[in-house]
């Protein structure tokens, strides 16, 4: 079909080669014949250009004697007039692809050069063709994108024209800045790149003089308005209904900042000047730093604090211009609110700098760009000083839009200027509404109103004190007052530091962190001024820190580590971060011992929280590997956080809306577990890094300690079965299995040494699952999956083959060894989880034979357990502390969890510290007391212990309403006996803290009574003197756990044996202890399976009486029982 | 003109691996690939059809702005379908893959359709990147792939429809969420957003403008559909 039309076209002569001179003089003579467009030529001409296109093109690569016909009968003029006749959008669009060809693929300079000269590229330039039509308006703006990358310092003359101060492709293309069509915008934002790119002081002084002003300050209204909108969205959302719309918002902020990035990193001086100063004084001080201290009164023009602040920590990623940031840096962390109220002076020098002298507000330009520019133009020069003030022009009504009407512009000239005189009173009564004019929202104000909302641009610099006096808000009046008092004020910084209180909830300190940290990463702000309010500055050597702020991430730990604690796990782990970077100077950490302490507190709060979640079961392993490995491989990156909209919605708990887990609250038992297990990890990384030793434990499982494939091993005297290993796609070789503790492994023997073998595969036993395979008794089918970092995905399998034995016998063999062997790794690693929270260490017999029988049955059995949990979370506020009793109800589990306890007991009695490393589990405290009765070491504290660790068994009964009201009465009487030496681990906190001593505080606590309304945030946010914020807040957030532990605690300091060690010193110590004891105890198994078998039996030897519930009742003498027979082969140890 | 649905594209690679000779010889068929002639084109429109629908697709080159992030950035939040091109008979674009995906992914919106494009096949016998390769990087990033020639026009048609073709049926899945655009379009005076995943829907009445051209379309720059 087309083939067919160029050959109608061309087809009058020398149709074989259209690429040749002769066939451009075809053409040339065809456009002659044709000067006047009409409806019958149209396609004709349309061809004809297009083949013209094509020949230069042809020319300029393999001919230049076409080029220099094209020059000589000088054709583009022709173009010039096909497009002056109205020639319809057909022919225009033509046109347009010939122009966007001829510049894409010009490659001759010279050629290029005459394609610009004579101005006929200006003139197509200004040329009005109809930019409603979607398909030219794109191949326009291309055309001038095209233009625009050829810009260089030469070119650049063809298309600026110094002499009657043009600049068509420029002007023109700014003019669409707002346009609807995105493509459209992003090419304008090129184009003007691509002009600032080059190096022209007379073209760049130009674009200073006439457009920036009118451009920069369009920009900064458009920019301002999407923040609006999004604020909007932000506010109007319900249940999280916005967010596709929202995210939009934020990625075309993102957008924003980065062109504005892109053009203040080019380095223009003069043109950053003007920049800088509309961003700051039109948009970010007004609009964005105005929101954070948000007084009840002015409801309008004004955004969330929460969105200013995560558009000011995007600000504070992405632009690192250091005139900007440190100017809008220094406001936030040094300002008041007078910033608004005296008028700018920043870059008075600059005449044309629009906003000097005026007030710092968001307000709409006073026309449209495109008027500006015509108005500029026409002026011209002899009115250039009017420039400046070319506001004075009047404003018109705000309602109007900015891509709309500008059409009033000129006429409220007058209106303004009377206006002026009585302004000053009338902002006053409007109160503090003056601020952020210019709405964008309400389109329906009063015109009276927004009379007042005029900028006061014509206020001449010797009048500026009186006037400023006058405009004095209501609430800036009282900002004024409150300076009296106080030698300084700083509202956005007291806004900062409160909005990091999470009691409620994290949905402000995220930001905040976020903020801080993009301010003290940025690299456009003086050190000074960190330093004056000594901020973390990374990598920096300082021998302070910020109080006020370490105490407030402190206190955010301490949140993240309770129970039903509101902040999210991105949150924590943006604290650590600041943390770290705050205390840690170099290789020192010049944290102080208090605000250590405080840490440590929450760092044991964290591992308690974790204790209730830990459980003997196959999923808890595989989910605290994970969580270590997602962590590790997914550090936090606050650039991408702060590119999530979804952050910026009130936080949700619900994964139905697809937010990533540490950035909403867990829902369930099993996010619950994974958040605990996070927040242990987080801590527990913090402290030992704060405390400058190296993790020893995590992760279980260090690469550099597995076997790897093409190891050679001493495989003297090792189990081997040899087997025939059938991998999926058909391969076959001949192995021998071998079974190590964590890995199971198949070698080929090594040709060299008699007895040694070469690692062929290596993999994880935790991660396999072995099956016979049907009809073939002499063969196994194994599966080994690859631990992957995200639970969601599907497990990729990394062997996955049948391994055939010589015989049944053979292949029963290597079943129950790998079979055991994966119950003996997971037991391992269970049990080093254990030593990690200090828990006892679990022998778990009964598990391991509950493994064995089959794994579904355990596999089974997990859902089943869960569940369980879940149902009594919501109800029973004890219910999470209580989960091992839920597990209790099954008998096998029950002895389980309960043994252990017994076990390390009297291993670790000779070695204070184990007592002293915190609170075992509850189940712990049942059998601490009913074994001490026959340990003579634990003799001494048997008596005081009886009875609260009575109580502490039926909380973990389960029925923990009813057990609570028995136990809380009965405690007074014990405590204050036992306080000094039975506080709970993170009691250091507190008795460091507080003036009281720590056995008030316990007897506080045991009693349950309220703490006397704890001092909270709002304490030191006054900025009281050192001493004094050095107590409070810490005191707060001591009497708060205390609360929240009450009855925790209660439990917990039973369990204590009473010795008075300091644990946090000797942690450390007690974890390796435990871990040796895990070893030692291994060996047990044997007998405690025994156990298993005659548990049941047995009746309840030690009972209170007080024991409610008849299950409880059961739970406990198990586990009493359980214990009284364990006994046995342990003794022999005591002794 | 009148079109269901405007789709846009942006064509990515490194420089040299022949994007905008693909675009000039996808968009616009009266430029016959001749082997003395290297054309392209920095932006192009097309109509095809899908499923009876008539469909527009605007492509754009973001050639020559590599070095403005802010401009790179936006152009993948505009587009609904992203060719990834790479020279078969030069590994170093292709090794650049990974770098662009990764820019892309960032960036774009979740829902954006790549497509790995192998560009120059005509050029067997100078070939570095074996198809399989290609194969084989696509399935692990799951992209569609293909092997063209902007010289012989070989599967560049099928390149581009094909990319639609999945645009058109996450679409029809409800992925990509469009009708929120069109709402805002009336609700919001400042027009945000109305194609910030690259998809349009297209006029409801044709103009009378746009069905004289439609009798045209066979011969109009940027119309060449058969």
């Amino acid at each position: 079909m087309f083939g067919r039309s160029r050959s109608w076209v061309g087809g009058q002569g020398k149709a074989k080669n259209i690429h040749s001179l002769d066939h451009l003089k075809y053409m040339y003579h065809v456009l002659t014949k044709n000067t006047t467009v009409t409806d019958h030529n149209r396609n004709l001409l349309v061809e004809t250009i297009r083949s013209i296109t094509e020949i230069l093109i042809w020319g300029d690569q393999n001919d230049s004697s076409v080029f220099d016909f094209f020059l000589e009968k000088n054709m583009f003029a022709f173009f010039l007039n096909i497009l002056r006749q109205k020639s319809g959008r057909y022919v225009c669009v033509q046109l347009l692809q010939t122009l966007n060809i001829l510049f894409e693929n010009i490659s001759h300079e010279t050629s290029l050069y005459y394609l610009l000269s004579n101005n006929h590229v200006n003139s197509i330039i200004v040329h009005k063709f109809d930019f409603s039509d979607e398909e030219i308006m794109a191949y326009y703006i291309s055309f001038l994108k095209t233009l625009s990358l050829k810009l260089n310092n030469h070119t650049v003359h063809f298309f600026y024209n110094e002499h009657t101060n043009d600049f068509a492709l420029y002007t023109e293309a700014i003019k669409f800045f707002n346009h609807p069509e995105s493509m459209v915008r992003i090419a304008v934002r090129t184009i003007t790149l691509n002009v600032y790119k080059v190096d022209n002081q007379h073209m760049l002084h130009y674009i200073r003089d006439k457009t920036a002003v009118p451009y920069f300050s369009n920009l900064v209204w458009f920019i301002g308005s999407h923040v609006i909108e999004l604020d909007k969205c932000v506010q109007t959302d319900e249940e999280h209904k916005n967010r596709g719309k929202l995210s939009d918002l934020v990625a075309e902020h993102l957008d924003h900042l980065h062109y504005l990035n892109d053009i203040l990193i080019i380095n223009c001086e003069f043109l950053n000047d003007v920049l800088t100063d509309h961003l700051l004084n039109r948009l970010f001080l007004p609009l964005y730093v105005y929101s954070l201290v948000s007084p009840e009164t002015s409801e309008e023009r004004k955004i969330n604090p929460q969105v200013s602040l995560y558009l000011l920590s995007q600000v504070f990623l992405i632009i690192h211009y250091q005139p900007l940031v440190n100017a809008l840096a220094d406001v936030i962390f040094n300002g008041d609110l007078s910033v608004f109220t005296t008028p700018t002076d920043i870059h008075s020098t600059h005449k044309s700098t629009a906003s000097a002298g005026g007030m710092r507000r968001f307000i709409k330009p006073p026309e449209s760009l495109e008027r500006s520019l015509e108005l500029s133009r026409h002026r011209g020069r002899k009115r250039t000083q009017k420039r400046p003030n070319y506001k004075n022009l009047g404003e018109e009504e705000d309602d109007e839009r900015a891509g709309g009407g500008s059409s009033s512009a000129g006429g409220g000239l007058e209106e303004g200027w009377d206006d002026d005189s009585g302004r000053g009173e009338r902002e006053k009564g409007k109160g503090t509404e003056g601020i952020g004019a210019g709405g964008s929202s309400k389109g329906s104000r009063a015109s009276g109103e927004t009379a007042e909302e005029i900028e006061m641009v014509v206020m001449e610099k010797c009048k500026v004190p009186e006037l400023t006096e006058q405009n004095i808000t209501d609430e800036e009046k009282t900002a004024a007052a409150t300076r009296t008092h106080t030698q300084r004020s700083r509202p956005f910084l007291d806004m900062v530091y409160s909005a990091l209180d999470c009691t409620s909830d994290d949905y402000h300190a995220l930001f905040v962190l976020c903020l801080l940290y993009a301010v003290s990463h940025s690299k456009g702000i003086n050190l000074d001024l960190l330093e004056r309010l000594q901020l973390p500055v990374p990598d920096q050597e300082r021998s302070s820190y910020s109080v006020v702020l370490v105490e407030r991430l402190i206190r955010v730990m301490s949140q993240a580590a309770l129970p039903d604690g509101k902040v999210r796990l991105a949150t924590l782990e943006l604290s650590c971060l600041l943390l770290k970077q705050s205390v840690l100077s170099g290789s020192n950490c010049i944290i102080k011992d208090v605000h250590l302490a405080c840490l440590e507190g929450a760092r044991e709060e964290s591992l308690h929280l974790l204790r209730q979640f830990y459980k003997g079961e196959e999923i808890f392993l595989d989910m605290f590997e994970d969580e270590y490995r997602s962590m590790t491989s997914k550090p936090l990156n606050v650039e991408y956080l702060m590119m999530d909209a979804s952050i910026l919605l009130p936080p949700t708990g619900t994964p139905l809306t697809g937010i990533d887990f540490v950035k909403r609250l867990p829902c369930g038992d099993v996010e619950k577990t994974r958040r605990a297990i996070r927040v242990f990890f987080m801590l527990r990384s913090l402290s030992l890094q704060l405390q400058g030793e190296p993790e020893t434990q995590l992760p279980l499982t260090r690469p550099e300690d597995l076997i790897k494939t093409d190891d050679v091993l001493d495989l003297n005297n090792s189990d081997l079965i040899a087997c025939m290993v059938v991998s999926k796609d058909g391969g076959q070789a001949q192995r021998f299995l071998a079974v190590d503790v964590y890995q199971m492994s198949l070698v080929e023997p090594e040709s060299k040494r008699l007895g040694w073998g070469v690692v062929k595969f290596a993999g994880l036993l935790q991660d396999m699952q072995v099956s016979g395979v049907e009809d073939d008794s002499r063969a196994l089918n194994i599966v080994i999956h690859k631990p992957s970092s995200n639970p969601h995905a599907k497990p990729l399998p990394i062997l996955q083959a049948n391994f055939i034995f010589a015989d049944h016998i053979r292949c029963i063999i290597a079943k129950q060894r790998l079979a055991k062997g994966r119950i003996q790794a997971r037991r391992m690693k269970m049990q080093r989880i254990a030593a990690l929270l200090d828990l006892p260490v679990q022998p778990s017999a009964t598990e391991v034979l509950g493994f064995t029988q089959t794994a579904n049955t355990s596999a089974s059995g997990l859902p089943f357990r869960f569940y369980e949990q879940s149902r009594r979370a919501p109800n029973d506020p004890t219910a999470n502390r209580s989960v091992f009793a839920s597990v209790d109800k099954v008998p096998g589990f029950a002895v389980a969890h309960c043994v252990p306890q017994h076990t390390p007991s009297p291993l670790s009695s000779p070695s204070p510290p184990s007592s002293g490393s915190g609170s075992t589990g509850r189940c712990d405290s049942v059998t601490a007391s009913t074994t001490s009765a026959q340990s003579p070491a634990d003799d001494g504290i048997l008596l005081e212990h009886t009875p609260p660790s009575s109580s502490g068994g039926e909380g973990e009964g389960g029925g923990g309403e009813v057990t609570l009201v028995s136990s809380a009465p009965s405690t007074p009487a014990p405590a204050p006996a036992l306080a000094p030496s039975l506080t709970p681990a993170s009691q250091p906190t507190i008795s460091l803290l507080t003036d009281n001593s720590a056995d008030t505080l316990s007897v506080e606590s045991l009693t349950l009574l309220p703490p006397a309304d704890p001092p909270r945030l709002h304490l030191c946010t006054g900025h009281v003197t050192a001493a004094q914020s050095l107590q409070r807040p810490d005191a707060s957030i001591a009497e708060e756990e205390e609360e929240e532990e009450g009855d925790a605690e209660l439990v917990r300091k039973d369990e204590e044996d009473g010795s008075p060690i300091d644990e946090t010193e000797t942690d450390a110590t007690v974890k390796e202890e435990t871990t040796e004891t895990t070893e030692t105890v291994t060996p047990t198994d044997e007998v405690l399976e025994r156990t298993d078998e005659i548990q049941g039996e047995g009746t309840p030897k030690e009972l209170n009486g007080d024991l409610e519930q008849e299950r409880e009742g059961v739970t406990a003498a198990e586990s009493d029982n359980a214990e009284l027979d364990t006994e046995t082969p342990d003794s022999p140890e005591l002794d | 003109m009148a079109y269901a649905y405007l789709f846009k594209y942006i064509i990515i690679g490194d420089t040299g691996v022949g994007k905008s000779c693909l675009l000039l010889q996808f968009t616009d068929k009266r430029f016959q690939p001749v082997h003395d002639l290297t054309i392209g084109v920095e932006f192009g429109a097309r109509m095809i059809t899908i499923d009876g629908k008539q469909i527009k697709l605007q492509i754009w080159d973001t050639a020559g702005q590599e070095s403005f992030r802010s401009i790179t950035r936006s152009y993948y939040r505009g587009a609904a379908g992203a060719l990834l091109v790479y020279d078969i008979t030069r590994r170093d674009t292709f090794n650049h893959l990974t770098t662009w995906l990764e820019d892309a992914r960032q960036h774009s919106n979740s829902n954006m359709v790549i497509m790995l494009i192998g560009n120059k096949s005509d050029l067997e016998s100078r070939r570095e990147v074996k198809k399989e390769e290609g194969e084989a990087f696509a399935r692990e990033h799951g992209l569609i792939f293909m092997e063209t020639s902007a010289k012989t026009a070989s599967n560049v048609e099928e390149a581009f429809i094909n990319t639609a073709k999945e645009i058109y049926e996450k679409i029809q899945e409800g992925v990509f969420d469009i009708n929120n655009e069109t709402e805002e379009k009336i609700s919001d005076q400042l027009e945000l957003n109305r194609q910030a995943n690259g998809i349009k829907i297209g006029p409801q009445h044709p103009t009378t403008n746009s069905t004289l051209s439609s009798n045209q379309g066979g011969h109009q720059a940027g119309g060449g559909c058969c």
